[in-house]
């Protein structure tokens, strides 16, 4: 998973916006992807591939803004950079509350679009990887035991072992024990750390 | 003098021919409901008097004879046998009746009776006539349009309840009075007159129309359509005139209402179609330029790495040609339409075409909670224009102009001021001013260029397509600062000399 390659798709009707985008991508040293229409993308897209999408506004067919929403019905968390021809802020102002990463105004400077891409691709890069820390943390959480959850939800609100003991009606040393067992299994080497993780994964 | 019995009484109320009693000396006694009907009397005034009173004057005089004669034993045949004589109506009218005589029985001094039966019919064509008259009174009244009927003179001898109406003065102040120059607006005088001749000259009966004002005695105008047809005498003489009116005021309001609106319409729809023409332009435009800037780009990066593909840098040079090319023709295409607007310009009032645009910019002005002011000089020469393209480069300048404010701090208002005035030339200048920032000197430089925005939302082809219709009508779109600050566009239009024939 981690070293499936970026791709930025393209989504454009115009052939020659298309294909220079595809070829100026290239000459970047990214990695691209054309298609036609937000139907074409659509049917081979899968939410896993990672990278980011630039998509034009104004399509025949499905416009961009209808592709942003399919996507978003699906779950796919793919940056999505609009492009358009036409600047046009209520629609801007719509791809944005929806959740688009950027909107860039036809014709642009390569640097405005591959900054932008760059950007992106570092977003979709950080939320993956942030999903597969806390798939991560999720499966540690699953092995501990029922006491050691205790345990762990008591210490990470700041609670001392001995506080721990009082409240769970156990000795202090079980708690240490129960703790040590906690930072093991949860591969954590601070408190601070252990914190962390269970920030990552309560939001 | 006795009264006749009550009995004698009931009886003469039920007869239906008109009965009269008179005493020895010709006074009358009874006179029943017929006889009030046939001469116009009540019975009250009339028992006392002497009957001659309904009688023609020569036999009234003769009457008193007869009586005497007859009660002096003379000849009784004028009793019983009816006969044919002409009597009088109190209105002193004469009319012939079957009148029968006879001694009521048992008199004394002698009582005579008088049946009067009307043979004549003249009551009863009179009655006809008089209900007819009513009807045709009513038919007059009744009628929704003005009907007046003149003499030759062009004296009016009859008018109906609507033309009284209209002209907000009794019947008997125009019955009598000259028509025309009573009832018809001034300006319209001489029209009427010419309509009234030619329907006292025309030999038809088919309806002429015309169509002149009317002026109330309160002075208001009002625009009828009138159907006139010339009264003949047996000899086909033409002795008057009768006219129908249809007041079409209302209706010419409507329609000029109507008009204006459309008017309106028209160059809403028009820049409507501008904006959105703009926005497609802009598009379509923007596709070759985005490709050509993306190939040229990618050409760069490619000619600066060590091992330059040059066959895909040709394609990509190839494809660069193209889009150039495809912009050129999407170019070509919005001049031919630019062109194919067709230039109606006609002498027009600089200011008029301004206030007429002030009601449409209001609400652009609320909008942007501002105000839209004039400040328009007096007694401007007329200019030769297209109203609705300056109206347009107008609303496109006002537009702007408030666009330009940005956000409007601590509930200040924002006025944009559309002025006019006289140039030292003598011609007119009309330039739209604001209180925003004004323009920044590479702005300054830039404005005019078509595509050219400063605003997000911006087409870039609104003051170029402005400063187009302004050089189509020989003059120039500029822009200069605003005094204390903001932007002030104007134009100066040449002055219309009005060629007089």
């Amino acid at each position: 998973m981690k070293d499936m390659p970026q791709t930025v798709f393209v989504v454009d009707d115009d052939d020659a916006v298309r294909n220079s985008l595809r070829m100026l991508l290239k000459s970047a040293g990214v990695h691209a992807e054309v298609s036609a229409s937000a139907q074409e993308f659509l049917s081979t897209y899968q939410a896993s591939q990672p990278g980011c999408l630039v998509l034009d506004v104004r399509m025949p067919g499905m416009s961009g803004l209808e592709m942003q929403h399919e996507l978003n019905l699906r779950g796919a968390t793919i940056p999505v950079i609009f492009i358009t021809g036409h600047g046009d802020i209520p629609m801007a102002v719509e791809a944005m509350q929806h959740g688009a990463f950027d909107f860039l105004q036809k014709p642009f400077r390569d640097q405005d679009l591959l900054d932008r891409v760059q950007r992106a691709l570092t977003r979709d890069a950080d939320y993956r990887a942030r999903l597969r820390h806390t798939d991560r943390i999720r499966e540690r959480l699953a092995s501990l035991s029922p006491r050691e959850r205790e345990v762990l939800e008591l210490v990470t609100q700041g609670k001392a072992n001995k506080m721990v003991a009082g409240d769970l009606g156990v000795s202090q040393r079980t708690v240490e024990i129960h703790r040590a067992h906690v930072m093991q299994k949860m591969e954590a080497g601070s408190l601070a750390e252990l914190v962390r993780m269970m920030m990552a994964v309560a939001s | 003098m006795t009264a006749p019995t009550p009995e004698v009484l009931a009886l003469l109320a039920a007869t239906l021919d008109a009965v009269v009693i008179i005493d020895d000396r010709g006074r009358i006694l009874a006179f029943n409901a017929s006889a009030e009907e046939m001469f116009g009397y009540r019975a009250s005034d009339a028992i006392g008097r002497n009957v001659s009173m309904l009688m023609t004057s020569t036999d009234r005089a003769a009457h008193d004879g007869y009586l005497k004669n007859y009660l002096a034993g003379g000849d009784a045949n004028v009793l019983r046998r009816g006969r044919d004589v002409l009597v009088r109506h109190r209105d002193g009218s004469e009319f012939s009746v079957f009148l029968s005589v006879d001694r009521l029985p048992g008199t004394s001094p002698p009582q005579f009776v008088g049946f009067l039966h009307d043979t004549s019919l003249r009551r009863k064509a009179l009655a006809t006539l008089e209900m007819e008259r009513h009807v045709n009174r009513l038919y007059l009244d009744l009628a929704q349009v003005m009907l007046v009927a003149t003499d030759r003179a062009g004296l009016v001898q009859l008018v109906n309840q609507r033309a009284t109406r209209v002209l907000r003065k009794q019947g008997p102040e125009i019955v009598g009075s000259n028509w025309i120059d009573n009832c018809v607006a001034p300006e319209d005088r001489a029209t009427a007159r010419t309509a009234f001749r030619a329907l006292l000259m025309s030999g038809s009966d088919e309806p002429q129309i015309s169509e002149y004002r009317v002026r109330s005695a309160e002075g208001e105008d009002r625009f009828i359509t009138w159907r006139g047809v010339a009264l003949r005498d047996r000899e086909n003489v033409a002795t008057g005139i009768m006219l129908s009116g249809e007041d079409i005021t209302d209706q010419r309001r409507a329609e000029s209402e109507a008009h204006k609106a459309l008017e309106r319409m028209n160059s809403v729809s028009r820049l409507a179609t501008m904006g959105e023409m703009a926005a497609g332009i802009s598009h379509e435009l923007n596709q070759p330029l985005a490709a050509i800037a993306n190939y040229a780009q990618a050409c760069a990066r490619l000619l600066r790495m060590p091992a330059a593909d040059i066959p895909e840098i040709t394609g990509a040079l190839e494809q660069i040609a193209n889009q150039a090319l495809r912009a050129g023709e999407i170019i070509r295409r919005i001049r031919s339409l630019v062109r194919n607007e067709d230039v109606r310009r006609e002498s027009q009032d600089i200011n008029e075409l301004i206030r007429d645009v002030h009601g449409l910019l209001a609400s652009d002005a609320r909008v942007h909670d501002g105000r839209l002011a004039l400040d328009l000089a007096m007694q401007l020469p007329r200019v030769m224009v297209d109203g609705v393209q300056i109206q347009q480069v107008l609303m496109n300048l006002v537009h702007n102009a408030f666009e330009a404010q940005g956000p409007v701090h601590d509930g200040a208002t924002f006025e944009v001021r559309i002025a006019t005035r006289l140039t030292d030339t003598a011609d007119v200048e009309v330039s739209v001013n604001d209180l925003g920032p004004g323009l920044a000197g590479e702005v300054e430089q830039k404005i005019f260029e078509p595509f050219f925005t400063t605003k997000a939302s911006g087409t870039g082809l609104g003051l170029a397509i402005s400063r187009s219709i302004i050089k189509a009508h020989d003059a120039r779109l500029g822009y200069r600062a605003n005094q204390p600050r903001g932007a002030c566009f104007y134009f100066v239009l040449p002055a219309h000399q009005e060629t007089t024939p």
